[in-house]
This record gives structure tokens, sequence and C-alpha cells, in this order.
């Protein structure tokens, strides 16, 4: 081996020289919410999807109509929500794990838990604003009506569903290995889960799948919102078993994604012939 | 004081060995340029060093700290460049930077990070539409934004035309000039020509030089000849002694050995019975590629160097 003593240094600093704080964590996830909101909203697919979808859905399956039922309104503004919280959420954020960007923000100071709340609060925000573009078309076309009760009910039920959808899309990047595995993996979980939650229509289920449906977190959105809406006497505005499950569902997506989610784009292993160790 | 310690580093990716046993220092401010062929060991060094990977088993000090356990503090002193580049595309330049910078505690002024890495008339350009070369610029004005105490460049310039790269490296002079410890990995031997105080050669996962780039040179232990051959030269044929030496065209005579000695007195005497000048005869040091061809074995094998 060729070797010589390391050169003095051109130039030393003082290392415990001292330093200005580092930055309010508050501060930061503020900032961060913005720039994944500037981010978010740049992407005009992800926006049309989300926002545009549902409503052209909307008033192209029900031109003939002039008033619809809470449910079917429900069922759209859930669709817009679930599109942005899970489908667009979780593509964008295996596709910025695999180029480096998640790896990139990890080697700053910023906390890492800031950069991810930074995402999920972002894509909640967004995806409750997809959700009342829709119920908004609902008020203009279809005789949905809303008291401030209906309007505080529905949006507590949008933060909690979209926070858990977000969540629960964070942790299942963590086990989606590429970006051309993403789009495949979120939409086969997305569509079953959907359909049987009858949020695109009712469907008639065996009373096992049904049970099973209640539990998922599409279903009870769904019911959430269609009670926020229809305010019918004596029916609670915000049903308890509908806020239980989409909390427990915010609350495990969070756990899983804490344990599951990755920084790392998936890379193979360089392969170099092995070695007898020494 | 040393920025960077490690001690019997070593990485294994089950049975492969990516890195054997790495000990170095690199003392504050100094520029290290870390040399070796693909798959030698750099990259998984330099990310040990910054934290990405953790070792198999020997220790890590960088800035005083185990960059494993290095918290917001630690990573607000070290500033990286990644091999590839990863940006979100959707921001104009200075966005991005002015994003990057609010998470440090003392960022750089975002139009100073932008004349250092020759990019003010860009700031309002989306990162999306910006070329290859402008990009992996804008990638180290990230890695610089936080002042950073150390820096480290992970082939910082690959793919980058000849002008690009001068602009990169003009950037790096600038970091080094102001006290910025930078460890460099590169497949540019002129790059590490250029910028480095040191030079360390991986290959397989050890270190197989840790010099200078002069001394590396020296090291080598060979010299080089070259002699173009005239017309005249050339129809008078040379003596069997030199024609080993016969470039692909046949118009040149190109040596590179240990001992310069007999080819000299040889060519020398040819030329004097010939009454041939000497115009363009060169005679120096390898290039600091050839030292490290002749060092990584690369040389012999591509039958550069007749024994």
């Amino acid at each position: 081996m060729i070797e010589t003593a390391p050169p003095p240094a051109q130039a030393s600093r003082e290392p415990a020289r001292s330093r200005p704080r580092l930055p309010n964590p508050v501060s930061l996830l503020g900032g961060q919410v913005r720039y994944q909101a500037r981010l978010l909203l740049a992407g005009t697919n992800a926006l049309a999807i989300g926002v545009g979808l549902p409503v052209i859905l909307l008033v192209a399956s029900n031109a003939r109509h002039s008033q619809l039922g809470a449910a079917d309104i429900a069922g759209y503004a859930v669709f817009g929500l679930t599109v942005t919280a899970w489908n667009t959420h979780g593509v964008s954020l295996v596709a910025a794990r695999e180029a480096g960007i998640l790896k990139r923000w990890r080697a700053t100071p910023l906390p890492r838990w800031c950069y991810l709340s930074g995402r999920i609060i972002t894509t909640t925000l967004i995806g409750v604003l997809s959700a009342a573009v829709t119920i908004l078309a609902g008020v203009l076309f279809y005789g949905t009506r809303l008291t401030a009760g209906a309007i505080v009910c529905a949006l507590v039920a949008l933060v909690l569903g979209a926070f858990a959808w977000a969540a629960a899309a964070t942790a299942v990047t963590g086990v989606v290995r590429g970006v051309e595995a993403a789009g495949p993996t979120f939409i086969l979980i997305y569509f079953p889960v959907i359909v049987l939650s009858g949020v695109l229509g009712s469907v008639q289920l065996p009373h096992w799948l049904t049970t099973v449906a209640s539990y998922l977190p599409a279903e009870p959105l769904t019911g959430a919102v269609t009670s926020s809406l229809r305010h019918a006497p004596g029916t609670p505005l915000l049903p308890a078993h509908d806020v239980a499950v989409l909390a427990a569902w915010a609350l495990g997506s969070l756990a899983a994604a804490v344990v599951l989610f990755r920084w790392e784009p998936s890379r193979p292993v360089q392969r170099r012939a092995a070695r007898a160790t020494r | 004081m040393s920025a960077v310690v490690t001690e019997n580093l070593t990485k294994r990716y089950g049975d492969l060995i990516a890195v054997d046993n790495l000990s170095f220092e690199v003392p504050a401010g100094q520029l290290l340029a870390v040399l070796g062929p693909n798959g030698a060991g750099k990259t998984t060094t330099l990310e040990m060093l910054e934290g990405f990977t953790a070792p198999t088993s020997g220790t890590i000090r960088v800035l005083g700290a185990d960059p494993r356990r290095g918290g917001r503090a630690w990573r607000a002193r070290v500033g990286l460049v990644l091999q590839s580049t990863s940006l979100d595309k959707g921001l104009t330049v200075a966005e991005l930077l002015s994003v990057f910078g609010r998470a440090y505690p003392a960022p750089r002024p975002v139009a100073d990070v932008l004349d250092i890495v020759d990019l003010a008339d860009e700031a309002q350009t989306k990162v999306g539409v910006l070329s290859g070369g402008q990009r992996r610029r804008v990638d180290l004005a990230i890695g610089i934004i936080g002042s950073p105490d150390i820096l480290f460049l992970d082939e910082p310039t690959t793919g980058l035309d000849p002008e690009a790269r001068r602009h990169a490296w003009l950037a790096v002079k600038n970091l080094t000039s102001s006290g910025t410890t930078v460890v460099l990995t590169t497949h540019y031997i002129d790059e590490a020509d250029y910028l480095a105080d040191r030079v360390v050669v991986i290959s397989a996962g050890q270190i197989i030089a840790d010099t200078t780039p002069p001394e590396l040179r020296a090291a080598a232990g060979v010299s080089t000849l070259s002699y173009p051959l005239t017309d005249e030269a050339i129809a008078a044929g040379l003596p069997p002694a030199l024609s080993p030496y016969l470039d692909a065209d046949g118009r040149s005579l190109v040596v590179r050995t240990a001992d310069l000695s007999p080819v000299l007195a040889e060519l020398v005497r040819w030329a004097e019975a010939l009454h041939l000048g000497l115009a363009g005869l060169e005679v120096g040091p390898p290039s600091l590629e050839e030292a490290y061809l002749a060092i990584t074995g690369d040389l012999t094998r591509t039958g550069d160097a007749p024994s």
C-alpha cells in the first residue's frame, strides 16, 4: 500500500464554535406544509383527478336528476378524498423515495416527523378540499342542504378520514419496492375496499362481508359524511361507531407507518466476488 | 483536529465484504478524494460516514460524533451531494434552496449560494426544466446551503459536460478555501488532481494507496516518454529494442516503465546515427491517471506498460 502522512490541513475550523439555535420545529412544520402544498398543487394531474374527477362523475351520472340523496353526494365526496389521500399520496411518496428525495431530506436537520407530518397534513387538507368541492356541487346542483352543524360534523369526519387514509398509505409505502409497483399496488388495494364499502353505489353483499366493510376506513367515512349531510331527526350527525373506526385506523396506521416507513430508495446490492475473511 | 476518524471500518452484505477494515483520518479543512473502480466500496464508505448505513464492525467519528447517532445539531454541520440527483422538480431553483435553507440554523443567503454554483441566472427557473448539469449544481447548492463544516460529495460531476465540471470544481474550491472539509468520491482522475489535497485509492473494499496526488504519481514507479516520429524516422525503421513501444498508429513512441534509462539511451543512439532531431520528445512523471491505473493494475492489464 502506498501511504504517506496526511498533509496538514489548509485551514481549520473551531469544531466547538457556538452555532445559532436550530429552527423551531413548529415553524418548520408550517414551512413543510406550504412546501408540500405547493408541490401537490403544481402537479395538475393529481389535482384534476382528486378534485375534478368526482365532480365530473357526479354531474355526468346524474344529469337527469335535480335531487340526490345525502349518501350519493357523500359517496362521490369520499371517492375524491380517498383518491387523493390514498393513491396520489402513496404513489408520490414512493416516487419521492425512489428518486432519493426522502433520503436527501433525511440528511438535513429537519426533524423526520416534520417531513412526514408535513406530507400527511398537506394530503389531508387537499383531500378535504376535494370532498368539499364535491359537496358544494351537491349544494349547487342537487339540493343538498348544509347547516352549521352539518358543516362542522362533515368536516370532522372528512379530516379524520383523510388523515386515516393518508397514514395508511404512508405505512403501505414501506412494503412497496419501487415506482413501477406503486400504482398497481395502491389501485389493487383501493378498488375492492371502495366497491365493497358502497362508496360508488350500494352493493348486495353477504352479511359477513358487510360487517367486514364496516370496519374498513371507507364505509364508516361515507356513513359519517352521509349522516352529517342528512341531518335526520333523532340520528346523530356523527355516528360513534364510524368515528371510532376511523380514529382506530388513523392511530393504527400511524403506528404501522412509524415501523414500516423507509427513507432509502430500493436498490439492488452491488455484487462483488466474495472473499475469505482475513 | 480530525473531521473524520474511522477505525477498522467494515461493511458486509451477506458473503460480500463491501468495505474491508478501513482506517483513515481526514484533518479539518482538507479535501480528500476517494478513488477506485466501480464496486470498490467508495459509496458504501461514504454512506457510512453520512450515517445512512451502519457498519458491520469498526468505528466512525465525523465531527466528533457517531454518524448513526448524529442528531439535528450534527446534521446541521454536515452537507452532502448524493450519487444521483434528488430534487423536487415542481419548484424554482430559488424556492427549493429557500425551503432547504429553512431547516438550518445559519443558512447561507440563497443569492450567495446561487453565485457559488453559478446558477444566479436560473434562480426563477423550475428545476424540472434545467439541464442535467444544472440540476447537479442545484444538488451541490443544497449541499452547501447550511454552511456545512464537512461536505460529502458522491461523484458530483458524473455526467456533466467539461464546462459544467469546471464550474462545479470552482464552487468546491471556494468552499475548501473557506475551511470546509470535503470528502469526494470520483471516477475522474483530473478532478482529484485539480481539487484534492490527498487521495485515497480503494480497491475491493481496501485502501491500496493513501497519499497526495504528486506522491501518488511518484509512487506509481513508472516514468513516461513520448516521441512523435517523423516520416524520415519511420522510413529508417526502429531498432528492435524500441519497436515494442511503437503506438497503435505507428507514428510515435510511447514508453511507460520504471527505468527509462536504457530506452532513452537507445533512442538517443539511434537518433544520432540517423542524424534525426528529437523535436517533440517528452520525458516525465506519469499523469495521475497513469499512476492510478498502475496501482490498480489496469495499466498492466491493458498492455500499456511493457515489462
